[in-house]
């Protein structure tokens, strides 16, 4: 048998649907405005990771204290294709340059473009790179080179096929100039891909600076990167003698990631106040379900009920509101979630959301919506137990 | 005969300011036994509603005693006070008696459940009998008239079997037929059940025949009937 202020609580607070929908959608927004902004701005924030990992910095980042890696490449790829953890690795080699492209109106220039030098068979084993490729194919030739989507803008206009040429400053300070074919064009959305840069064959590039076996990074990808400071420090270990930085993608990424993280704690901040001023519509919502109540509760205290009895009664209204509004509130956020990562959501229709089920902190949401709302109806219910018997019946 | 109410020089002033006290009751002193049906009486404002506060421990006296089946209700902490209004007395008022949220039944099943006691359901279904109320026992509390709601009420106040049962006018709202119906209920279960009553009225003719009549006037009491002799 059902206690009988369980039963009372629930029958006053359902036969009140409009307080009780205030209530609880009370809870229920604010959970749910947390789930949202879960899914938005973490999603953003994983989406840049992922982002930077797959294009630019792997799981694993290796570069030398001194500019660049002097140590051939071949010997360190094959060091990281014995680690068992790790799924791929290739060497990079950045520079920049000038590019123009001759047509029936002139040349085009542009300038300072940032020069990618990969190696074709590698990279796109490390990288998903060559997957932002939207038009014609990746560098597969010492004489092939992408172009990102912004360079192509700024050329006016460059067709798969097209013949350009670059122009670099070698390691002597001579100008030196090579003609490429262009093979394909690089478009992300949201431009975290090689949008902004040129691709070429690395040994073209390192040709053409004349830093034959030299290497700017190594890239590496691994099968679970959770495992990324273990692998890290197994390399750097094992290289004791070179200068080798090795940095995960939080490190290398670093400078990208501090202020975005701030700005995420800022606005979870933001939403745990709007669950605070959830929890003060509760309080007032209450007052006025227990001022509504006085009679009832005189007749109650009148048979018989303990100020205890009207303290439980008011306090289990507090948790049938929190217990529904968590529920619906995680079930919103949970669609809210499930919808996002089916349509693969993307934030201003550029970049496509990580959209993930962070469980410990979907439960932490709904268990501090929850207890708000408990918290919410103590000071109601305190007041609904000092209301007199005879005052109570005062009231017709 | 064993007095179940006692009540020695009672007195209540209401109001902390001397300048604008109201002395409800003034050193009322009188007792009703056992199985008694007994009826204040009194004009507008002379202490009724007042007096019965102070049985049913509603509210405290400012002086004087009050025992109900020989304990004496000021020694009680607040935990004993609800206990007491659980067991010992039964309330029948003049409005708002029952508790709308709940059905009739379970109006009346609440101070048996609030007594811990078994059988909650079976004992009130059958109170409900007892006042001709079998047929409503499932309607919502505010659903059902007047009159039907002060069956409920004097059912409710039933359920414990308590030492008093306290109504406060509980005719005063009814047309002159219901309120007869009232009245008689209540006198019949008086005599069958050997229940004392206590109650407050401003139309004692209804009653007909009564064990005592308590008539207040400014405050103070006089027995102007005892076990039907006038005094
Ligand atoms: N809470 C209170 N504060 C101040 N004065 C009060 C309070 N309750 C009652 N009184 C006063 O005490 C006196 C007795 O009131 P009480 O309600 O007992 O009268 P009553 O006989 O029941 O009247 P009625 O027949 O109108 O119900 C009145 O003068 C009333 O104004
Ligand atoms: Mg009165």
């Amino acid at each position: 048998m059902v206690d009988y202020r369980l039963k009372l609580a629930k029958r006053m607070l359902f036969n009140k649907k409009g307080s009780l929908i205030g209530a609880v959608l009370a809870v229920t927004i604010g959970i749910l405005v947390l789930h949202v902004n879960f899914v938005i701005f973490q999603g953003l924030y994983d989406a840049f990771i992922r982002d930077l990992t797959e294009y630019s910095y792997g799981d694993i980042l290796v570069t030398d204290e001194s500019n660049l890696i002097e140590k051939s490449d071949t010997i360190l790829i094959n060091w990281f294709s014995r680690i068992p953890d790790v799924q791929a690795a290739a060497p990079r080699f950045s520079s920049n340059g000038e590019i123009n492209i001759t047509k029936s109106g002139g040349m085009i220039e542009t300038n300072r473009v940032p020069l990618l030098g990969v190696d074709p068979i590698q990279d796109i084993q490390a990288s998903t790179a060559h997957k932002t490729v939207a038009e014609g194919s990746y560098v597969f030739s010492q004489n092939s080179i992408v172009l990102g989507s912004s360079i192509v803008r700024d050329l006016g206009g460059v067709r798969v096929g097209d013949s350009i040429e670059v122009g670099v400053v070698n390691r002597w300070g001579q100008d030196e100039v090579r003609r490429f074919i262009v093979s394909g064009i690089a478009a992300t959305p949201g431009g975290q891909g090689l949008d902004y840069s040129a691709v070429v064959h690395i040994d073209t590039l390192r040709d053409m600076l004349d830093r034959k076996g030299y290497t700017s990074s190594i890239m590496v990808k691994l099968h679970d990167p959770t495992k990324a400071e273990s692998v890290r420090d197994l390399f750097l270990a094992s290289f004791p003698n070179d200068d080798f930085v090795a940095e995960t993608i939080e490190e290398s990424a670093e400078q990208q990631l501090a202020g975005f993280r701030s700005g995420i704690a800022m606005i979870n901040m933001i939403g745990y106040f709007g669950m605070m001023s959830s929890a003060f519509a509760i309080v007032t919502i209450q007052m006025m379900l227990v001022n509504g109540k006085t009679k009832e509760i005189g007749i109650m205290r009148s048979i018989g009920a303990r100020r205890k009895d009207i303290l439980v009664i008011f306090i289990m209204q507090g948790i049938l509101i929190g217990f529904i509004g968590a529920a619906a509130g995680t079930g919103a956020g949970l669609a809210y979630t499930f919808y996002a990562k089916e349509t693969k959501l993307t934030f201003n229709n550029s970049i496509p959301l990580e959209v993930t089920f962070n469980w410990p902190q979907i439960t932490q949401t709904a268990l501090t919506a929850f207890g708000l709302a408990v918290l919410a109806s103590l000071y109601p219910s305190f007041r609904a137990t000092r209301l007199l018997p005879v005052e109570a019946m005062r009231y017709v | 005969m064993s007095k179940v109410l006692d009540i020695r020089g009672l007195t209540k002033i209401y109001g902390k300011e001397k300048a604008n006290q109201v002395t409800a009751l003034s050193n009322v002193s009188f007792s009703i036994n056992q199985g008694e049906f007994a009826l204040v009486v009194g004009s507008s404002g002379s202490g009724k509603s007042t007096l019965l506060n102070m049985i049913g421990l509603l509210d405290k006296p400012t002086h004087g005693t009050i025992y109900v089946d020989g304990t004496d209700t000021s020694k009680l902490n607040d935990g004993q006070i609800s206990s007491f209004r659980n067991k010992k007395v039964g309330f029948v008022f003049q409005f708002s008696n029952l508790l709308s949220d709940l059905t009739v039944l379970e109006n009346v099943m609440l101070p048996i459940q609030m007594a811990g006691t078994s059988k909650s359901r079976e004992k009130a279904a059958e109170l409900l009998g007892a006042v001709g109320l079998r047929d409503q026992m499932k309607q919502r509390a505010d659903r059902i008239s007047g009159g039907q709601a002060q069956r409920a009420a004097i059912a409710r106040g039933l359920a414990n079997q308590p030492a008093l049962v306290l109504a406060d006018e509980p005719t005063g709202n009814l047309d002159s037929v219901t309120s007869k119906s009232v009245v008689k209920l209540m006198k019949s279960m008086c005599s069958t059940l050997g229940q004392t009553f206590v109650v407050v009225t401003h139309d004692q003719e209804d009653f007909g025949d009564v064990d005592r009549i308590i008539q207040m006037k400014d405050g103070k009491a006089y027995e102007t009937m005892v076990r039907g002799v006038r005094a």
